[in-house]
């Protein structure tokens, strides 16, 4: 009899739990499959609905974070940050905080607070309990110095999960490639025109140096001749003129060359890398 | 057995009955209490959505009210004007639909629908003011003007009035009139005191050379400085008149950002309500 009391007790118990429960688990899978459809808003709405009936806050965490991925996906980076950082209020383990604060170094590296980004990832590399996950804070460290601009900084921190890490090979490709403008200035500084053919930008380095010979050989014939005022005028209106123009155009062409190296370089990470990415 | 076995089964249906009362997630009741939730967060357009797709429920006064409010916080200003357009006489909301919707024809800059009978309302005059200051229609007089308004809010009143009036603008003519008689007057005219400093004495030092190039027969060098104190001057000119539109551009600009920040301040005069509190 005790045995049978027991029983019916405990199915008793059982339904009180799990007939609810029953309902918001529903309540998530619907969610789920509306973020695996790309339905990010119908989603959003379904998981605070999940958020708003859950009283006992069992959802809390999976909710918030999956909001703050659906966000994500639609670009809203201010309210996936806000989201994140609800779930790692509801986080209930050291798994589940790590997971929110990576979202979150992710998030700013998408929106290129690379600052931001990488304090977060230093503060995680000081924490012990987070001791174990040194390489993938690394990965993000150099996602953010790559999103920074920064290709060799990128490649030291891939280099330190391996050698011959994939990532790191390719940043120092990139680094390599990149041109020097404080290089391309100084050589346009004594050569004008070096400059630009530094960067590719031949017709341009010639006729930089073809004005400057020009100009420069009348200002000095000018003074030669004693026509001080025609030496001054050439001199200040024409050769400088043309001078300071060639060091201008060297700086702007190398800043140019190396915007287009990176984005040529971030749009390979996009479509060919196959590893993870913010 | 049997005892126990009787109360087990109505608790097992009580429970079920219960559990499936309380966490029906689209029951009408809990749509709203969550349409409400969505509202008080500001989210606004899933707010929207809730209260729409549950039937019946929008015929609510209080909801078409929220609705119009949540049009309105997204900047949609017609649907705005559309939700509360729908609110009768005989509702409690409807002063303050009437409000709302003068309000969401301002923002949306349709002012000749506020010159309407239905206007009683005293946030609808103070917003049907400042639509004359916004319009280009001809002002009332300063004392129908200001009337819907009291205190501190009169002498502001008066003031946006007066510059709308009489606004301080500089004459294009006499800056250019005055640069012509001495360059760089206008500009100091437009308080643009460096450049009506500068323009003088680079005017005036062209013309120096030119003349001492005259006197001493330097051929070139004469017409080309002539010439110089010729561009200098005459661009100091249209400067000077140019200068006397930016600086009247500048007035209009003033004016404007006041009333709207003043108008922001006031959240154009429509009551605060509380739905979230």
């Amino acid at each position: 009899m005790n045995s049978v009391n027991s029983t019916l007790i405990i199915i008793l118990f059982a339904v009180t739990i799990i007939h609810p429960q029953n309902q918001l688990d529903e309540q998530l899978t619907k969610a789920e499959a509306l973020y695996r459809n790309e339905e990010y808003f119908n989603s959003i709405t379904e998981l605070k609905r999940l958020i708003f009936f859950d009283s006992s806050k069992r959802y809390s965490y999976t909710a918030n974070e999956l909001i703050g991925e659906c966000y994500e996906k639609g670009a809203k980076f201010t309210d996936a940050l806000n989201y994140f950082a609800r779930a790692e209020i509801a986080a209930t383990n050291t798994d589940e905080i790590y997971n929110c604060r990576i979202n979150t170094v992710k998030i700013n590296i998408l929106r290129r607070t690379t600052g931001r980004a990488l304090s977060l990832l230093n503060a995680l590399d000081k924490e012990p309990r987070f001791n174990g996950k040194k390489e993938e804070i690394n990965y993000w460290k150099g996602w953010a110095y790559i999103f920074s601009d920064e290709w060799d900084k990128a490649s030291d921190q891939f280099r330190r999960i391996s050698k011959q890490n994939e990532l790191g090979r390719f940043c120092d490709s990139i680094d390599n490639q990149k041109y020097s403008v404080t290089e391309a200035k100084i050589l346009s500084f004594f050569i004008p025109g070096a400059g630009q053919i530094y960067t590719g930008n031949y017709l341009s380095g010639i006729l930089s140096l073809g004005w400057n010979i020009l100009w420069g050989y009348t200002t000095i014939t000018a003074f030669q001749a004693n026509r001080i005022f025609d030496g001054i005028m050439v001199a200040e209106f024409l050769w400088l003129r043309f001078y300071n123009g060639s060091n201008q155009n060297a700086e702007k062409f190398a800043i140019d060359k190396n915007l287009e190296i990176s984005n040529n370089a971030l749009i390979y990470l996009q479509n060919v890398y196959k590893g993870e990415k913010p | 057995m049997k005892n126990i076995l009787l109360p087990f089964l109505f608790l097992t249906l009580l429970q079920g009955i219960s559990y499936s009362q309380d966490v029906n997630l689209y029951s009408k009741e809990n749509r709203k209490q969550f349409a409400d939730y969505l509202y008080c967060q500001k989210d606004y357009l899933r707010a929207v959505n809730e209260y729409e797709e549950v039937p019946g429920l929008a015929a609510s006064d209080t909801i078409r009210f929220k609705i119009g409010l949540a049009y309105l916080k997204m900047g949609d200003y017609d649907s705005a004007s559309v939700n509360f357009s729908q609110i009768g006489s005989n509702s409690f909301f409807y002063n303050d639909a009437q409000a709302e919707f003068f309000k969401s024809q301002f923002l949306s800059g349709n002012y000749g629908s506020l010159n309407t009978e239905n206007g009683n309302y005293t946030s609808v005059k103070q917003l049907k003011s400042f639509a004359y200051l916004f319009d280009y229609e001809p002002l009332p007089s300063k004392e129908i003007f200001i009337s819907p308004f009291e205190g501190n809010e009169r002498g502001k009143l008066s003031d946006f009035y007066d510059r709308k009036t009489n606004p301080p603008y500089k004459s294009e003519l006499t800056a250019a009139l005055l640069s012509t008689i001495i360059p760089g007057l206008g500009k100091i005219y437009t308080k643009e005191y460096s450049d009506g400093i500068i323009a003088f004495l680079v005017t005036g030092l062209m013309g120096y050379i030119a003349y001492t190039d005259f006197k001493a027969n330097h051929k070139f060098r004469e017409w080309l400085f002539t010439g110089l104190t010729a561009f200098f001057y005459g661009g100091n000119i249209y400067g000077s008149a140019a200068s006397a539109q930016i600086y009247n551009a500048q007035v209009n600009f003033r004016l404007s950002s006041d009333m709207k920040l003043f108008l922001e301040e006031k959240d154009y005069f429509v009551p605060d309500y509380e739905f979230c509190k």
